[in-house]
């Protein structure tokens, strides 16, 4: 069963983040350009948020206006859900089913080791698919190899 | 192996659409009501487009939108879809190969639904243990 430290091998442990003060138009030129749907808010190096499309378009709706010269710290999330590398990727799942969000960042003790998202799931998903099925199968119709 | 067809079961039937001259502003307050990430935009009954979160995010930064830009200006197309004969994998294959995150369903020309990736990741939940569950028992009644 994979775990979130196996998506992490695959995607890599960069995090991309601002600060509460970050103008809005620099925040989604950041996502814009690392193609990310979600940034983390730290100050001074702790988490005090997360910021995703969602939440620009949500504000961008009720506040009729783009907003760019806004700090994002006005429109971040503040309860930020996260998992550690030993989660399961069913965990992981579940979580942003329950708590509709599509992005996770992992922290091992204290320290931010990345960030997850819903598609990095579903390539993984998509992956494990084929090869659990595949290597069942394939027990069953003999075609397994002896070490 | 989970079909389309039935990964709309668990849904609402209603397909929420805007016109290619509604506002920027006009989508994105009916995605908020409607809580949904994506809408398409229908012209003639046709599907011409699709307009979603990230399109906004994209676009907002490029200096030639504002909240009354019509969604013809900002809007995605050809618009990619799936049938309902098509499976939970090719949804997903789909969506990863080209990041996106919904998928609408056509019937012949009708629109019948819209797939998220979150609806995908739902199902899936239920689905992988009960496929996993299925196969074991059929190794262990082969073993016995």
């Amino acid at each position: 069963m994979a775990i979130v430290k196996n998506l992490l091998d695959n995607k890599g442990r960069q995090v991309w983040s601002v600060t509460p003060q970050t103008p809005l138009r620099e925040t989604l030129k950041l996502m814009a350009e690392k193609n990310i749907g979600a940034v983390l808010v730290l100050d001074e190096g702790k988490i005090v948020g997360i910021f995703s499309e969602r939440d620009y378009a949500r504000y961008a709706a009720s506040r009729e206006s783009l907003l760019l010269d806004e700090p994002v710290g006005n429109f971040m999330t503040r309860s930020v859900y996260y998992v550690s590398p030993q989660h399961t990727v069913e965990e992981c799942m579940a979580l942003m089913t329950a708590k509709h969000i599509r992005h996770l960042p992992v922290l091992e003790g204290d320290q931010l080791v990345g960030v997850i998202s819903i598609g990095d799931v579903v390539k993984q998903l998509l992956e494990e698919k084929e090869i659990t099925i595949q290597s069942l199968e394939n027990y069953i119709r003999g075609r397994t190899h002896t070490i | 192996m989970t079909s389309v067809r039935q990964l709309l079961e668990g849904k609402a039937c209603q397909v929420w659409y805007v016109t290619p001259s509604s506002s920027v502003q006009e989508a994105l307050k009916l995605m908020a009501e409607k809580r949904i990430g994506a809408v398409v935009v229908v012209e003639g009954g046709k599907i011409v487009g699709i307009f979603s979160e990230r399109d906004f995010a994209r676009q907002a930064i490029s200096g030639r939108i504002t909240m009354h830009t019509p969604v013809r200006e900002i809007m995605v197309s050809p618009v990619y879809y799936v049938t309902p004969d098509q499976t939970v994998e090719d949804c997903m294959a789909l969506m990863t190969q080209h990041r996106f995150r919904h998928l609408p369903v056509l019937e012949g020309e009708q629109l019948i639904g819209i797939i998220s990736i979150g609806d995908v990741v739902k199902r899936l939940l239920v689905e992988k243990d009960a496929e996993i569950k299925s196969l074991e028992d059929y190794i262990w009644v082969n073993m016995i």
